[in-house]
């Protein structure tokens, strides 16, 4: 006989297995055909054990149809997708079923990749001879996923942790370096570590998508405007461009800086004094730059400073590192004036 | 940020005249290409992207250099676990014993860059 009609009469054969199941055994076949749990039947009696019946559930969960499946071997269905060890682990299951079965990895018929619990049963004739074997497939592919996801966001949460952690240290230290004065060391730790929660609060209520810096300079100058009446004399102006969580946790040191200054030194320290804040995005021939100007006036007369603190060397130079952008302090007379500008890729998300 | 300016200061502390740093992998392999260096400390994770490319750069210009994570060691490819690695947050006299040991490897006399 021909390949083809060898096979054609092997797939009568196993149509008309189905058939006599499905006489003998009436409500178990409908059982089996209409469950959602994916079903195979094999023949143990030949070689490389066949599929005699594969219910709809499992032709869903590999993407073949009936005609594609039947009278092929169980091993060459998934070994059209299965990885190596995914086969070898099917071999094993049929040569030994126990309580475990296998999880494997496979592709579908449009060869999208699956996670499947394997269960291989015997099944014996009155002598006890295996003459059959029945599997059952559990689709376990969302599940997986979801482990793979859990896993990263583990991962993440770890870094972030270290990288807080590492930063917390760094504002110690510089806290201690930079100041004999006890009072002033816990001031100057607790003032930064508060800042920088508050930038993890704004950071963590957008599930650390983004923060948007209206938000974020409103949030780092909230702390300084709450007594006599400050709030009129802060002028915030530019849209909620959407910043890098980088950007933020950045920006968010920078600010509290800037306003512990005009608090001690500048444009707060007196009745009078006012601040504005305000930027655009600008594009230019390099591309696109963040452009924000923070202006003091009418605070008491600004002298230079004879050493640049910890502040400014963070404004000046830190943040420049950090956001690969161009700061510069200016003490003009009548207020400090910090021009901020950062690359948008650096800073703005889809920037 | 902070982490970057105590590591400069913690530096300056060990006598060193120049640091240059680059925030991404095609910036860092620019510089390593245009300079040369006397150490190196690499992060496993810049920007979100793994920075292996630079490892490679660096092994190939003869700059010695550690790894500074915040995943631990475990976190470091294999292939590069013989590299000293610093596991964030690291003390100073960690760094300072790290740094020790990559100028003790070094093949280059000190240069200011």
């Amino acid at each position: 006989m021909s390949d083809k009609a060898a096979k054609d009469q092997e797939q009568k054969i196993a149509e008309a297995e189905v058939e006599e199941f499905a006489q003998e055994l009436g409500p178990f076949v409908i059982a089996a055909e209409t469950t959602r749990m994916a079903m195979v039947f094999t023949d143990a009696r030949e070689a490389d054990n066949p599929i005699i019946f594969a219910n709809d559930a499992f032709l869903k969960l590999t993407g073949y149809d009936r005609d594609e499946v039947l009278a092929q071997s169980f091993n060459f269905i998934l070994a059209l997708g299965a990885s190596k060890e995914a086969i070898a682990e099917i071999e094993a299951a049929f040569a030994d079923p126990s309580e475990e079965g296998p999880e494997i990895h496979y592709r579908r018929k449009d060869g999208s990749e699956c996670w499947a619990s394997l269960f291989v049963n015997p099944v014996k004739d009155e002598q006890g001879v295996v003459v059959q074997h029945f599997l059952s497939l559990v689709d376990t592919t969302r599940h997986k996923t979801a482990q793979k996801n859990a896993a990263m966001l583990i991962d993440e949460l770890n870094h972030r942790v270290k990288n807080t952690l590492a930063t917390v240290q760094s504002i110690v230290t510089q806290a201690v370096r930079n100041s004999q004065d006890p009072e002033a060391v816990r001031e100057s730790i607790e003032t930064r570590i508060a800042a920088l929660s508050r930038s993890h609060d704004l950071l963590g209520r957008e599930k650390w998508d983004g923060t948007g810096l209206h938000d974020l300079v409103r949030q780092a100058l909230a702390p300084f405007r709450e007594s006599e009446g400050r709030t009129e004399r802060f002028r915030i102006e530019g849209e909620n461009i959407r910043l890098s969580p980088k950007a933020t946790l950045a920006l968010g040191i920078a600010f509290n800086e800037l306003a512990t200054n005009a608090v001690k030194y500048g444009a707060f320290s007196n009745e009078a004094g006012t601040i504005s804040i305000e930027w655009t995005i600008e594009s230019k021939p390099d591309g696109r730059w963040l452009c924000l100007h923070w202006r003091e006036n009418d605070g008491p007369p600004v002298t230079l400073p004879k050493r640049k603190g910890f502040g400014s060397r963070v404004i000046e130079q830190g943040l420049a590192h950090e956001l690969a952008g161009k700061i510069k302090l200016d003490y003009l007379p009548k207020g400090i004036v910090c021009t901020i500008h950062v690359p948008a890729p650096q800073a703005v998300l889809d920037g | 940020m902070l982490v970057l300016m105590a590591i400069e200061d913690m530096l300056g502390d060990l006598g060193c005249t120049s640091i240059t740093v680059a925030r991404n992998v095609k910036t860092a392999l620019d510089f390593i290409a245009a300079n040369v260096f006397d150490l190196a400390t690499l992060d496993v994770n810049l920007n979100g992207t793994r920075s292996y490319a630079i490892a490679e750069a660096l092994k190939d210009h003869h700059i010695p250099f550690a790894f500074a994570t915040g995943y631990g060691e475990h976190g470091v490819k294999e292939g590069y676990g013989d590299r000293p690695v610093l596991d964030k947050p690291f003390s100073q006299f960690q760094f300072e014993k790290v740094v020790s040991g990559l100028l003790a490897d070094g093949v280059h006399p000190p240069l200011a860059v």
